[in-house]
């Protein structure tokens, strides 16, 4: 095709003015989704009843956790006060610290933002490093307070709070009850004169953004691309500016509510997508940038970041006869999910079962409760791990990524671990408790300042190693729910650090080796014992639990042999009750895992990674 | 399969309900619910037909002597009338001690009951007091002498271990009197705490030998038996010889049995079902279609992995155990290196050792 032809812009729905492309930034429960819906609602792009879920966030997992994991587009039409329709485009955002990189390219996509502030509970921690990064990509925010509708709702807090933390205007901040669907026009209108159209020229080398892609079976991979330049049509080829990798689009189109709308073309500002019977979703990854290849774009959008896995663990099925539907499960979540790795992992305690790598602890959640859920599976995990680099002696650096492959003490020259930057924002009264939590995970306090006169954001160096159990779930509980918390990484630092061994009946049960500082590992060491002996049932022998480091025990505790498990009475004949009860006894081995002569449960696996539960 | 038929004969009502029992009974009824029960048991027995020799028949509870002598006898009779009862049918009567008196003994007896089964569970008075039973260590020694007058030859006693506040001493004192008492059958139950029971709800404030002691007590309650000529022919269960009970080992040995009255349990025909747990339910269905032959309430139907399991579970409880074949000789050893159990001509058979534990060990067998 010669340049000569593409004089474009031939559609004459195509105004560049007319498009707004938002996103919307919330903390988690803020009302994201609602407000999204009451946009659609309002506009017509959906009917109320089919509001009963909500639309942007599509799996049921998330709409219990209240939380969006991966980024949808919805494209909508909007008659504005001013007599033009105007083509919006939604952009949901991931809400959760493990996706920061997939918010960036979000907000990559978008010229403004909805902030929305709960007017009873003000700014939060993830509100806040969001609009931050709103902020750095020039987005223009239009903050919205919501939740009026409440009796404890404080519009003025709100509104000063976004001035003095966040340092915009909120003046005249619309203030809505998306719950009620009050003052949704506001926000409309907000959205047609304060943000900008986007800016590009149809007919310069296409430069598109991927922020988002699925897997279909028909279709193959479905590219959610932000075109920033040029024009993406039908037939065209492209080429993935990063993974090299080109394809001939066999589809073009916009994002409505509940399918994909076929267009011959999207054109510079558009947001839509593209299909060209991509196999893989690793060759769409989130942050290239999509090209022609026989007229590309000079240089790669900025920004591109390959995701990197952060925290591995080990799942294996907990009948290991399921192996294979373990595996056939995974492989269909990264069709999907290209940021979760897996390969094949052998444990002498657990069998066969897969070495998995997560964004972040989250992100292992989620994959391990769909792994349950949609697939029916019954798992067990071992404890998360972080990647370790190691100078070993004779062997130069390695990185580990399973405490199993950790080597002995005196093997290690030095070692390092990851560290994140933490910001947490809590209620002031919960502050010295808090304080102590970073404390007690090796927290290098950083800075602290008052929001306000009722809450404090703290910043914390911490080690990934540390927040990767409970650490949320511990600042939850310490916080009654309110402090929040977001975390970037800062790289590696040296750090005494072991591998802790434990020990069933003698014998090193893999599984459950972990690598700790070596400050902690008595701690760590005793209360693990402890924690196995009470959820290890009594068998017919004693069973001494061990924790060692190196071959040096540490630790030991005893499950004392069973001393009586007997029916002895059978009332009138009642043989099946007899029955039932060694049933279950049967049905409770089978959740257990033999290992030498001694039986662990799965609970046993489990209740070592929930260690610091009061 | 074996031919012969056991019966049971569930009376539900008890004066007072023991602190530690769980099983369905009622503290005592009125007259007119107690003469229902009889007739509704008695239309039971008459609903079924069978030429199947019957072996054994026994009456449990509940303390069935509550319900009236004439009553029990003309249940008997009932039964006798339906059922080919073999000449040397055991007929058990469970009773306590204060239930009994010789007149209403030496009844029982000329009726055909040939065997009594007595709780004593202690001769401690204290511990029976404990345990909610209605009678001191004297009561139950003049009982026995009745029934001993009454001419019972086949007697049994159940003695309770591991009572709150139980001593080795005073538990050794039990067992000792149960076997100067010459019964020639005893059946020794380790007390569990079963839900709702006073005893769980009180579970707290309940002074329970610590497990080291209850070990001792059971071990040194079948040292002093084995002493006594008494064979520990069954996880509970010690007989001397000649009087091992042949309805229980008749449960054991997968026979089958027909089970009349609230909360009885029957084994026939490969099912395995139950009656009605309430005592005015059960009244009320026996003049309705409840008991054609063909409309109990099912329960289960046996498989043949049920019967197989069943087949182990319960011969594991008896020592003749069960045949050793290869695969169970490959699962068992270390059951048999860690002293649970033994094979014996062929059978594998759990030690005194075993029988503690022996749920763990059919768990893993079946």
């Amino acid at each position: 095709m010669h340049d000569a032809e593409r004089i474009y812009v031939t559609d004459s729905m195509y105004d560049i003015k007319k498009i707004r492309n938002f996103s919307i930034i919330a903390h988690i429960d803020h009302g994201k989704s609602t407000l999204a819906d009451r946009i659609l609602e309002y506009t017509k792009a959906v009917t109320p009843r089919e509001v009963s879920a909500q639309m942007l966030d599509n799996m049921e997992l998330e709409r219990e956790r209240g939380i969006t994991i991966k980024a949808r587009a919805v494209h909508f039409n909007y008659l504005a006060d001013d007599g033009n329709l105007y083509d919006f485009n939604l952009i949901d955002t991931p809400g959760h610290v493990d996706f920061g990189y997939e918010v960036s390219r979000s907000l990559t996509a978008c010229e403004g933002a909805l902030l929305i502030v709960d007017a009873t509970q003000g700014i939060q921690a993830q509100t806040l490093a969001n609009a931050y990064m709103a902020i750095d990509n020039d987005l223009e925010i239009i903050p919205v307070i919501n939740k009026i509708d409440l009796a404890s709702a404080d519009i003025e807090m709100a509104k000063r709070e976004v001035e003095e933390i966040i340092g915009i205007p909120a003046d005249d901040a619309p203030c809505v009850s998306a719950k009620l669907g009050i003052n949704i026009r506001d926000v409309l209108e907000k959205i047609v004169t304060d943000i900008p159209c986007p800016k590009g020229d149809a007919n310069t080398p296409l430069k598109a953004l991927v922020f988002d892609s699925y897997y279909d079976a028909y279709k193959g991979v479905v590219v959610y691309i932000r075109v920033l330049e040029g024009c993406i049509r039908v037939d065209d080829t492209v080429r993935m500016m990063h993974t090299g990798a080109e394809f001939d689009v066999v589809e073009t189109g916009v994002l409505s509510t509940f399918n994909l709308q076929q267009r011959d073309a999207l054109y510079a500002g558009e947001v839509g997508y593209f299909t060209a019977s991509i196999k893989s979703i690793a060759d769409t990854e989130v942050g290239d940038t999509v090209t022609l290849a026989n007229r590309p774009t000079d240089k790669a959008l900025p920004g591109f970041k390959k995701s990197v896995p952060m925290v591995f663990s080990g799942i294996y099925p907990a009948d290991g006869a399921r192996y294979g539907d373990l595996k056939d499960a995974l492989e269909k979540l990264h069709l999907n999910d290209a940021s979760l790795l897996f390969e094949p992992e052998t444990s002498a305690a657990l069998g066969f079962g897969f070495r998995c790598g997560f964004l972040g602890l989250l992100h292992m959640e989620v994959i391990e409760e769909r792994l349950e859920r949609e697939f029916n599976l019954d798992l067990i995990t071992t404890a998360p791990s972080v990647i370790y680099e190691l100078d070993i002696k004779n062997k130069g650096i390695v990185f580990i990524d399973n405490p199993t492959n950790f080597p002995s003490p005196d093997e290690i020259e030095t070692a390092a671990e990851p560290i994140v930057k933490a910001s947490i924002i809590t209620p002031a009264a919960y502050v010295g408790s808090i304080m102590e939590l970073c404390q007690d995970r090796r927290g290098i306090f950083i800075d602290m300042k008052y929001i306000d006169t009722d809450r404090a954001e703290l910043h914390y160096e911490l080690p990934l190693n540390e927040i990767i159990y409970d650490f949320f779930d511990a600042l939850k509980s310490r916080s009654k729910g309110y402090a929040s918390l977001d975390y970037e990484h800062i790289g590696y630092k040296p750090s005494k650090l072991v591998k802790l061994d434990i020990l069933i009946n003698g014998e090193v049960v893999d599984a459950l080796s972990f690598i700790v500082h070596s400050d902690k590992a008595y701690a760590r060491a005793r209360r693990i014992v402890e924690k196995l002996r009470d959820n290890i049932p009594r068998q017919l022998f004693e069973i001494p639990v061990q924790a060692a480091i190196g071959g040096k025990i540490i630790a030991r505790e005893t499950v004392k042999a069973m001393r009586k498990d007997v029916l002895a009475k059978c009332y009138g004949g009642d043989i099946t009750r007899k029955k039932k009860l060694l049933e279950k006894q049967k049905e409770g081995k089978k959740r257990m895992r033999t290992f030498g002569s001694v039986e662990i449960p799965q609970e046993a696996f489990m209740a070592v990674l929930k260690l610091d539960e009061e | 399969m074996k031919n012969n038929l056991s019966v049971y004969v569930h009376i539900p009502f008890c004066v007072r309900k023991c602190n530690y029992c769980a099983f369905y009974s009622l503290p005592l009824c009125d007259e007119r619910v107690m003469r229902d029960y009889t007739e509704a048991l008695i239309r039971q027995i008459n609903s079924i037909k069978t030429e199947r020799p019957v072996t054994s028949v026994y009456f449990g509870g509940g303390t069935p002597p509550v319900l009236g002598v004439g009553a029990l006898i003309s249940v008997l009779e009932a039964i006798k009338a339906g059922f080919r009862l073999s000449d040397d049918c055991e007929i058990t009567l469970e009773a306590n001690p204060e239930s009994v008196s010789l007149p209403d003994l030496k009844d029982y007896r000329n009726a055909g009951f040939n065997r009594i089964s007595m709780g004593m569970q202690s001769s401690n008075d204290r511990e029976l007091a404990i345990l909610g039973r209605r009678y001191d260590l004297s009561r139950y020694k003049s009982a026995v002498r009745a029934v001993i007058d009454a001419g019972f030859e086949n007697r049994s006693t159940d003695i309770i271990f591991g009572i709150p506040e139980q001593t080795i001493e005073s538990l050794e004192k039990s067992v000792m009197t149960a076997v100067d008492s010459g019964t020639p059958h005893i059946s020794a139950y380790s007390l569990s705490i079963e839900k709702n029971t006073p005893f769980y709800n009180n579970r707290d404030t309940l002074i329970l030998p610590d497990e080291d002691t209850e070990e001792e007590m059971y071990y040194l309650l079948c040292d002093i038996l084995k002493k006594h000529d008494y064979s520990h022919y069954e996880i509970s269960s010690f007989a001397r010889e000649g009087f091992q009970s042949r309805h229980n080992l008749h449960y054991w040995d997968c026979g089958e049995y027909i089970g009349f009255g609230t909360a009885a349990h029957s084994y026939c025909k490969g099912k395995r079902f139950s009656n009605i747990a309430d005592v005015n339910e059960y009244i009320s269905l026996s003049t309705g279609d409840y008991f054609s032959p063909t409309d109990f309430h099912v329960q289960r139907y046996l498989s043949d992995t049920d019967k197989r399991e069943e087949a182990i579970m319960l011969g594991l409880r008896t020592d003749r155990g069960i045949r050793a074949d290869d695969e169970l000789l490959a699962k068992s050893k270390k059951y048999i290196d860690g002293g649970f159990a033994k094979i014996e001509n062929g059978r594998f058979i759990l030690t005194e050792k075993g029988y503690r534990v022996s749920n763990i060990i059919i768990a893993a067998l079946i």
